[in-house]
């Protein structure tokens, strides 16, 4: 099998952009309709008749599943998040690290590629001068922040990378709450653009 | 049962996918979701070839899918995405989950195929149906040759520089052409959200 070009990481931060862009990400929505359409359109493969009896047997024993997949964790913070990160995060358990005004929860990581990260900035806390390796792209997902820069509201995102130099500040009464996806080196060559021009359009 | 009557019940059936889901998701209605699985299980099957699984993984991968579609049924929004869009991206993560799993990635045990495939509300003032509309008219009448750039690119899962290499096209020509294609349709979508208002506006002319 060839290598896809999303990763896990890269694609969670995908939807949870997707979800809580409020305009909505029109253009993310048309690239998925035309998946949908190809597959549609599509020349048939010829399906082996047990991959439907096997199905019936998997469909049989996933019903628990179901429930338990129901059950959401009964916190506001986790509320909050989009619900595709919810989802995610429904089985497992976020360890924060603590630094003095910020607390940063790493969800994926992949010492080859790339890193998502849920962060959260105190109110009126700053986030220490830090340099970015690779790129980060930056999701508002509840508060805002500002720094030289500009002031970013819920449901925007940033992409910074190494030129960038700044220190964010959480909102005085908010502060912030956001989803950092971060891009390795590797990247940079190649797909760099690509990612970038996927998640600005 | 009325499971034989639940598709002739209604007038005008736009999408049967869409009835056989809500079925599936509120009565676990069987007959659905064999038609569903005849229908896309083949469909999955080549898109996964295509895009450089061997048989026995994309088979896998059906299996997985349908096995999704299943159990989160009700997790499906009509208004979000088209069913086959719906079923696609459960397939396409199902995909990089098995790879994942193969490449024995230094991950956690994440289930991603779980993840609700989430698509963007557009603005809320244009109706769906007429939206998923726009994007069939378009993509119907689109040149064969364009067309099969957007299917390596989506479905095959090629880069755009892999493209320019097969199709000895420009990569900057294979760029501007893919993207035209997705910016054409969102000017459709755009201006058919515009066409209730000229009633009320006065109209600027150009």
């Amino acid at each position: 099998m060839t290598q896809p070009s999303v990763t896990v990481a890269r694609l969670l931060f995908q939807q949870c952009v997707a979800a809580s862009s409020k305009k909505g990400n029109s253009l993310e929505f048309i690239r998925n309709e035309i998946s949908g359409y190809l597959l549609e359109k599509i020349e048939l493969a010829k399906l082996n008749q047990n991959v439907w009896t096997k199905t019936l047997i998997s469909i049989s024993s996933s019903k628990k599943d179901k429930k338990v997949k129901k059950e959401m964790i009964p916190d506001p913070f986790y509320n909050n998040l989009p619900l595709v990160l919810q989802e995610f995060l429904s089985n497992k358990k976020v360890k924060w690290k603590n630094f003095s005004d910020v607390k940063i929860a790493e969800l994926i990581s992949s010492y080859e590629t790339d890193k998502l990260e849920l962060i959260h900035v105190m109110p009126g806390g700053s986030i220490p001068q830090h340099t970015h390796e690779g790129i980060e792209n930056f999701l508002v997902l509840h508060g805002s922040y500002s720094d030289k820069y500009g002031i970013y509201m819920e449901g925007s995102m940033q992409t910074r990378d190494e030129d960038h130099d700044h220190k964010p500040i959480g909102h005085p009464l908010t502060g912030c709450i956001g989803l950092a996806y971060t891009n390795g080196k590797i990247k940079f060559s190649g797909k760099f653009s690509k990612i970038l021009n996927f998640f600005t359009n | 049962m009325d499971n034989t009557s639940i598709f002739k019940m209604k007038t005008k059936v736009k999408n049967p996918f869409i009835d056989a889901l809500k079925q599936i998701a509120a009565h676990q209605d069987k007959d659905s979701f064999k038609m569903i699985f005849d229908y896309f299980g083949p469909r999955l099957k080549s898109f996964l070839m295509s895009s450089g699984a061997e048989e026995s993984i994309a088979e896998e991968v059906v299996q997985e899918t349908m096995c999704v579609v299943w159990t989160k049924a009700d997790y499906y929004d009509p208004k979000m995405a088209s069913p086959s869009t719906w079923i696609y991206t459960i397939a396409r993560n199902k995909k990089i989950d098995i790879f994942r799993k193969s490449r024995k990635a230094v991950l956690e045990n994440i289930d991603i195929a779980i993840l609700p495939p989430i698509i963007p509300h557009l603005e809320e003032d244009i109706e769906h149906d007429q939206k998923f509309e726009i994007i069939n008219q378009y993509l119907n009448k689109l040149p064969k040759e364009q067309l099969g750039l957007l299917k390596m690119n989506f479905i095959e899962e090629k880069s755009h520089r892999e493209i320019a290499e097969i199709t000895k096209i420009p990569l900057g020509t294979i760029k501007s052409r893919i993207r035209l294609a997705i910016e054409k349709i969102r000017e459709r979508i755009e201006k058919d959200k515009e066409r209730p208002d000229l009633n009320n506006k006065t109209r600027s002319i150009n």
